[in-house]
């Protein structure tokens, strides 16, 4: 072997431990970028939320001189964010319930009896559930029902998307239970029913859990559908209020808006940062078997 | 039960069994009472509000087919529906390479992954509201953050009126809609990834594959089903986005970020033409089963291939 062979091996072997750190640096820093890109701007609007509307725009990057609580309290008087959390809370609660309750029964059956047109009934849930729905029939039957502006048309309207994808997630998951349980509680004196709720619920934590923040999360941002169905101020939930106040006062008080912004969001930001698992699995649970 | 009421109750509960078992229908009946009324209800009844001229006060007037005869003849619906296919290639094209390319990154044995992850899902909790009204702010020409980094990088022929100007605004609704889920993709990616075998990467490697060989013929082949759910998801999305447009930009200017759920929005909400809208819908309804159809069609005949 010449010289320059061997140290051209040599070289490569040298290049070859650096390689591992290279990738590590570079995957690094490219995740990094990404996060930065993603976090940096939430961060950002937390930040300007303290800053005064000069500050906005003569000090962009910058941390504000001192910081300008008032935004929040104007947020929380101008835009009546108390009532728009309440009403949020109360719909997204509802919501969760309606949910919970009616797709774990309908689950159960789906998973543990066997009856004429279930595969239909499923089938029928698959075709549709993705369906944009015609927003002038909806409307319609809205206002004939007397369910425009009331908690419970929103929580219906709202729990009406979430059935199908929520009946499949408790199917899965009742089916893994395995059926000496609920037959021991049968034996026992327990109806179906009561087996159901008695034995199968209280082990059936994760499903609820998974079901409960997909709801929760649709419901807390739903847009469209309070945009759709609710004329009141006193009902509006967090995400009309923001806008109807983003159209009223956004060009002149961006300050106070990105109060709004940073009261609606850090919550949902906080839980799901301390429950992240759950929440990155709840809202993928769609999409990924298991 | 308490056991002492069980002989009281026996019949009643002998009969309650035997219901239970007869009808498992009872079981279903709320969920499916809920969702047909408010779901397979209106799919229904729309159709004959789309064969009528109604602005939803005065007696509706029974006009046949003309309501969609008028949409395919409106140069209008064409506008639109281009938007939705603009929309909906640099959507799933963005959300696709962003979030496969992250989750490979991710898949190495990697000091900081969940952090990295709880960071990059973080906007799929955050309402399309705060995220419209941020980044509208974000993309102000004069004092936006946008802006301010481009100028101070020295990109200032980068710089521009990002939802303003007729030619970029979609582009700028493409891009805070990438922004908001490309975690969500990256995480079912990742699920998909951790479900390849290692054994496959060794046979590969044994056989003198290159890292970029390994990607084509072992994780790419690997990821279709995870592939098929990630593109179905965005191209759903893509046609059937509303918030978006109506908040940053309310379909303007010049329609040049109006899609078809706006579309049909403003003819039935802000012009009261009931009857036109619940046509429209239905026009959106058959094209998003169409598109559905055919990309799962196209991406399901593949497997044969592979």
């Amino acid at each position: 072997m010449s010289a320059a062979q061997l140290s051209r091996q040599a070289a490569k072997r040298q290049s070859l431990h650096w390689r591992p750190l290279l990738v590590k640096v570079f995957n690094h820093s490219i995740l990094i970028l990404f996060t930065v890109i993603i976090v940096y701007p939430v961060l950002w609007m937390i930040l300007a939320s303290f800053k005064t509307p000069g500050e906005l725009i003569s000090n962009i990057w910058g941390l504000p001189a001192s910081p300008a609580y008032q935004n929040y309290a104007d947020a929380w008087e101008k835009a009546r964010l108390g009532r728009a959390l309440l009403n949020s809370g109360i719909v997204s609660i509802g919501a969760v319930l309606a949910v919970v309750c009616l797709s774990s029964i309908a689950g159960y059956a789906f998973a543990k009896f066997s009856f004429r047109f279930s595969t239909v009934i499923l089938l029928v849930f698959v075709f549709t559930m993705q369906a944009p729905v015609p927003i002038i029939p909806f409307y319609v039957l809205f206002v004939r029902l007397k369910l425009t502006d009331s908690y419970l048309g929103l929580i219906l309207a709202i729990a009406s998307g979430t059935i199908p994808l929520s009946i499949f997630i408790f199917q899965a998951f009742f089916r893994s239970i395995p059926n000496e349980l609920r037959e021991a509680a049968k034996i026992d004196g327990c109806s179906e029913f009561a087996a159901f709720l008695r034995v199968v619920m209280p082990i059936s934590g994760p499903a609820v859990a998974t079901v409960s923040i997909l709801t929760f999360v649709g419901a807390w941002n739903e847009y469209f559908m309070p945009l759709l169905l609710i004329r009141s101020d006193e009902l509006r939930p967090l995400t009309l209020t923001i806008q109807v106040f983003f159209l009223q006062f956004g060009r002149a008080e961006w300050n106070v808006i990105f109060a709004t912004l940073s009261i609606a969001s850090i919550p949902m930001i906080l839980i799901y940062v301390l429950l992240q698992r759950w929440f990155i699995r709840g809202l993928t649970s769609g999409s990924i078997k298991g | 039960m308490p056991a002492t009421a069980k002989p009281k109750n026996a019949p009643l509960k002998e009969w309650l069994r035997r219901a239970a078992k007869l009808s498992p229908y009872l079981w279903v009946l709320p969920a499916l009472t809920v969702y047909g009324i408010f779901k397979l209800y209106p799919l229904v009844s729309g159709l004959q509000m789309s064969l009528l001229r109604w602005d939803g006060i005065e007696e509706p007037r029974y006009i046949g087919l003309r309501n969609f005869q008028r949409i395919l003849s409106d140069e209008m619906t064409a506008t639109v529906l281009m938007n939705n296919v603009h929309y909906a290639v640099g959507t799933v094209v963005g959300k696709i390479v962003l979030s496969l390319f992250l989750a490979i990154l991710l898949h190495q044995a990697l000091r900081g992954r969940t952090f990295y992850r709880t960071s990059l899902f973080m906007p799929v909790v955050m309402s399309f509201v705060v995220v419209g009204v941020l980044w509208s702010w974000l993309f102000n020409p004069q004092f936006g953050l946008i802006n301010s980094l481009l100028r101070g990088l020295g990109l200032d022929f980068l710089v521009q009126d990002w939802l303003g100007d007729a030619a970029v605004a979609l582009n700028s609704l493409i891009l805070v809609d990438i922004w908001k889920w490309y975690g969500f993709h990256m995480v079912i990616f990742l699920a998909g990834l951790q479900s390849i075998p290692d054994e496959l990467y060794e046979a590969a490697r044994i056989d003198g594959a290159s890292g970029w060989q390994q990607f084509l013929h072992v994780t790419l082949p690997m990821l279709h089903p995870v592939m098929i759910v990630n593109v179905t998801i965005s191209v759903m999305g893509a046609f059937n986005v509303f918030d978006i447009p109506f908040i940053m930009t309310a379909g303007g200017p010049a329609n040049a970020t109006n899609v078809m759920a706006l579309h049909i929005y403003i003819r039935g909400f802000k012009f009261y033409r009931f009857g036109f809208s619940a046509a429209l819908s239905y026009v959106l309804l058959v094209i998003v089963t169409l598109v559905a159809a055919i990309q799962l069609k196209l991406m399901t005949s593949g497997d044969n291939t592979d």
